[in-house]
């Protein structure tokens, strides 16, 4: 299955976009049905990482310093553990998540996940890339997804607009902080920003 | 052989029964006896069925196509409320594999356990069953069971199963091809096309399709531990083979395990095979002593029922300069599934090319068959079995050889036609025909198409830029699936007779038990009626038990076609055995001898002497007085036969459509459904309008809407009926029925079978119409189902359309 869009972060810079979608926290918050991002330490299993999530998560864009989120930002070539869960159709799958950064560089970031529940499962490449508008930034995404299981058979009819839904709530999310970002740029978070890169 | 005409345009007219008199009720339209129950919810389904104890089983069954089973663990299911029991294959001690009840010289016979332990091949496989008090528990367990896996490349398709790079999905085989099977003449077909003046060639895909029964499989099992009588009530088309195969899959001798089929809601074929389900419920209650329940869930019978067709074809024919046929060159690759079904690999061989031949006379045909393990599940029978596929080969073939020969596809038909006086005729592909008239249906349909009209219009429209189309099927099948000898040269490892006992009670009345088992056919009424008939005893006094093998002595089940032509042939020979029994009873008592005493609509009489006579009934009450009858004869009035027909029967017909197609979206509207159909002697009309009725529904659905599609993985996308489309009543014309009958000399009552005619003749009815109607953009084929999509991009491909 085949997916992809571009998302229009309004009044934001790449700088800014690039920054919140490299912070596993605002990824987690933005994400419906998220329950946690945690990076994956050596060997370990999902359920084991799962055991480091904290109980009450860090403070986010804009709240957040700036260098706090570059210092905790995805890391190419780790691994991260994150559950997730969806509802498609009449089941709501909860899938064990094990996602690489397979390569990461500004504008650019790809990365694989594999996802498990009781009777569904999935595996996905996916990549985006930050293009500057003129106020905006376009998020151009895509991702491949190998679909198995009782969530394959509900068939790409059901299953493309619970990933549309997934997906346009993740960024009206990230829009949403970001334009607290804007909002608060009186304070120098916008330049202090655009100095991390 | 005479045919007669009938001709129903506007529906054939039920009647009450008790407006029919004994001697006209067969051929009557009477209402169906069994309706009223079904119509009012009070008839019992299996899973109507409630026993005391009775707990619930529920399957876990594979997520991926193709998987090595790494661990399953099933602990946490063990621990939750209402759990009973967990089994994984570890846990069985029964041989568990299911057999296959048909062989080829080539064919591959692979392991098909009833729970996968090293490795799953489609996405029903089971890996896991789970028994719980309440359903919802054993499915929420279900769902706790922990699987390991390690997915495999998987292929769903038959080509590409069989191509050298392909992951090979049973390793004993060696490679994914489960035969490789030939029928006919290589040489003579070879040089039949060398020496062609004309040769045409088409790649044909006959799509898989999905069941859909009703009413999804369901089982519930008994165990008796003091008696070690297992009782099953089940979804079954066949309680006899059921009983048969399952007492070896779990090892449980035959005279303790019995079988009895409910209510049964459709099968269409699917309701035919062993599958693992059905004996793992019987395992569970076995080792339980408990009463267990297993209904498959809808999504459920679309990853597990048998699928149908599934066939990638390249046909070619070749022709001489006059149109006619000279030969015919098949090679099919077909789609087996991952394991094989119980009578899987007779589909696309026997039951598929022995019918290429269709209506016409051709003298030399050749077709080679490759089966083809893939990850889909397997593979078997559904309405039609390898004809339906053959028949639409056959017909757009001679659609695309009318064109390429420049003539009418009607005229081109007339002339390629076994002439009426032919038969019994022999095919260069091992079938002897019965009996037919072909000219007479294609007569017939043009007569209700009015055909030469519909082509001037459709001139005319054309030029106004509108797209009309005629699309014709002459279809021809082999069913009423027998005889035992026959198909035992086949591979049949079973054969095909049916038994029945025809019974009188002592006040008269009568009860017929018969081996087939009928799933919304009517055999309640039909067979009723032949009785009637037979023994001149009132409709209503006859009642008809099927599908209890501890009721029935013997049977083979219906599918096929078979339940009139076989089913109703064992039972006219029961009732004229207890005519012949009565004969003696009642010359006994009248004084006269056997041979002077006549027997007429249910009364015994001296020839010459109408005073001296008694009723059959009366005959009956004689018989288990048994105060005088004579001397060496037993008591009772009842009779056991099993009859084995010397051939097949072969219904024929021509099927018509006419429709409009719109360039500009693709979209296909029927103006027109004309059927006519010859099934031999009609038992009652009304069922035999609403079969071609039923099945041109389901050939339609083939035609215009249903597949079931799998991705790269082999994981099904159309698994449930938002996208496998079903037609609706608004996807399917008002169908135009009329029939011919030509008795089949093969059987006492001289039917010839009608459940599959339907969705036989009716694809390439509507594919031929729709290849007619875009003639003017050299359209020559659109692969089915005939999607808006698929109709507009062959419309546009070509040029046309905006």
């Amino acid at each position: 299955m085949e997916f992809n869009g571009t998302a229009t972060i309004e009044d934001a810079s790449t700088e800014e976009v690039w920054l919140a979608l490299s912070d596993p926290y605002m990824i987690k918050e933005a994400l419906p049905g998220c329950a946690f991002i945690v990076e994956i330490e050596g060997d370990e299993e999902i359920e084991e990482a799962a055991e480091r999530a904290p109980e009450e998560d860090p403070e986010t864009l804009p709240e957040a310093e700036p260098e706090e989120i570059a210092e905790r930002a995805f890391v190419e070539g780790s691994r991260y553990a994150a559950r997730m869960q969806i509802s498609v159709g009449s089941v709501k799958p909860k899938f064990d998540t094990m996602v690489t950064i397979d390569d990461r560089e500004f504008p650019e970031m790809n990365a694989s996940a594999e996802g498990e529940s009781s009777n569904s499962s999935f595996e996905m490449s996916s990549g985006m890339e930050l293009v500057e508008t003129e106020n905006d930034v376009d998020v151009e995404w895509w991702a491949e997804a190998d679909v198995f299981g009782r969530v394959a058979q509900m068939g790409q009819r059901v299953i493309n607009p619970v990933a549309k839904r997934v997906v346009g709530r993740f960024f009206d999310e990230i829009e949403a902080q970001l334009q607290e970002v804007s909002e608060e740029s009186s304070g120098g978070l916008r330049s202090r920003i655009s100095g991390l890169f | 052989m005479a045919t007669e005409e009938t001709d129903h345009e506007d529906g054939v007219q039920s009647i009450d029964p008790d407006d029919v008199d004994t001697e006209d009720i067969l051929g009557s339209a009477i209402e169906r006896r069994e309706d009223p129950a079904l119509v009012s919810g009070e008839a019992e389904y299996t899973d109507d069925i409630q026993k005391p104890e009775m707990t619930h089983m529920a399957m876990v069954r594979s997520q991926y196509a193709h998987a090595e089973i790494e661990e399953v663990d099933t602990s946490a299911a063990e621990e939750m409320d209402g759990v009973v029991a967990v089994y994984t294959a570890d846990d069985l001690d029964v041989p568990g594999n299911l057999p296959v009840g048909w062989l080829l010289d080539s064919l591959e016979q692979v392991n098909h356990p009833i729970l996968a332990g090293d490795r799953v091949r489609y996405q029903g496989d089971a890996v896991a069953i789970v028994v719980a008090e309440e359903r919802y528990q054993a499915h929420d367990a279900a769902d706790a069971v922990d699987v390991e896996y390690e997915r495999l490349d998987a292929v769903a398709h038959p080509g590409e199963a069989l191509d050298d790079d392909a992951p090979v999905i049973h390793e004993e085989a060696g490679s994914n091809q489960a035969f490789d099977w030939e029928i006919g003449d290589q040489e003579a077909t070879k040089q039949a096309f060398e020496e062609a003046e004309t040769t045409v060639s088409l790649d044909l895909h006959n799509q898989l399709l999905i069941p859909n029964a009703i009413e999804p499989r369901a089982t519930v099992a008994d165990y008796h531990p003091r008696t070690d009588e297992l009782e099953l009530d089940m979804t079954s088309q066949n309680p006899h083979v059921h009983r048969l195969l399952m007492s070896g899959v779990i090892d449980h001798p035959e005279h303790k395990l019995s079988i009895r089929a409910p209510e049964v809601g459709g099968g269409f074929g699917s309701k035919i095979h062993h599958y693992a389900d059905e004996a793992l419920t019987a395992l569970a209650a076995k080792d339980l002593e408990r009463p267990v329940k297993w209904t498959a869930t809808r999504t459920e019978t679309y990853i597990t029922d048998a699928q149908g067709r599934g066939h990638e074809t390249t046909g070619e024919m070749a022709l001489d300069e006059d149109g006619n046929i000279t030969g015919l060159r098949v090679h099919t690759k077909a789609n087996m599934g991952a394991y094989l079904s119980t009578f899987a690999p007779s589909i696309p061989t026997y039951l598929y090319a022995t019918l290429l031949s269709g209506q016409y006379e051709i003298p030399t045909i050749y077709c080679t068959v490759e089966g083809a393990f893939t990850n889909v599940p397997p593979v078997d029978a559904y309405r039609g079995a390898g004809r339906p596929e053959a028949s639409y080969v056959v017909e757009r073939l001679v659609r695309q050889a009318a064109r390429e020969v420049d003539m009418d596809p009607a005229e081109f038909r007339r002339q390629n036609f076994v002439p009426g006086d032919a038969f019994p005729y022999e095919t260069p592909v091992a079938m002897e025909y019965d009996s037919g008239d072909y000219e007479k249906t294609l007569d017939r349909a043009k007569e209700m198409l009015d055909y030469e009209e519909f082509r001037e219009r459709q001139e005319q429209a054309r030029e106004d830029g509108r797209y009309l189309g005629v699309g014709l099927s002459a279809y021809i099948e082999a069913c009423g699936i027998a005889p035992s000898e026959l198909v035992g040269e086949l591979g049949a490892q079973a054969g095909l007779w049916e038994s029945s006992v025809v019974r009188f009670q002592p006040s008269g009345t009568v009860t017929v038990y018969v081996g087939t088992s009928g799933h919304g056919q009517g055999h309640d009424t039909t067979y009723a009626q032949i009785v009637a008939d037979k023994l001149g005893v009132e409709y209503d006094d006859i009642e008809v038990e099927e599908g209890d093998t501890d009721e029935i002595p013997q049977g083979m089940g219906t599918y096929g076609s078979r339940s009139a032509a076989v089913g109703g042939g064992a039972i006219v020979e029961s009732a004229e055995k207890v005519i012949e029994k009565g004969r003696k009873i009642a010359a006994h008592q009248l004084e006269a001898d056997p041979e002077d005493v006549e027997f007429e609509n249910g009364g015994y009489q001296v020839a010459g002497a109408p005073d001296r006579s008694m009723t059959i009934q009366d005959v009956a009450g004689a018989s288990y007085l048994a105060h005088d009858i004579p001397d060496d004869m037993e008591p009772g009035l009842e009779a056991t036969s099993f009859f084995d027909p010397e051939n097949f029967v072969f219904p024929f017909g021509m099927h018509a459509a006419i429709v409009e197609v719109d360039p500009d979206t693709g979209e296909i509207e029927f103006e027109e459904y004309v059927a006519v159909d010859d099934v031999g002697n009609q038992i009652n009309p009304k069922i035999v309008e609403g079969q071609i009725h039923g099945g041109i529904a389901q050939g339609i659905g083939q035609a215009l809407y249903e597949s079931a599609e799998y991705d790269d993985n082999a994981q099904l996308t159309t698994g449930s009926m938002q996208d496998y489309a079903v037609p609706k009543p608004s996807h399917i014309p008002e169908i135009k029925t009329a029939s011919t009958v030509t008795e089949s000399p093969h059987n006492p009552l001289g039917v010839k079978g009608v459940g599959e005619a339907g969705t036989i003749a009716a694809p390439q009815a509507v594919v031929n119409a729709v290849v007619d109607a875009l003639e003017p953009f050299g359209v020559e084929d659109i692969e089915m189902p005939l999607t808006n999509e698929r109709v507009w991009r062959a419309i546009h491909e070509n040029g046309g359309g905006d």
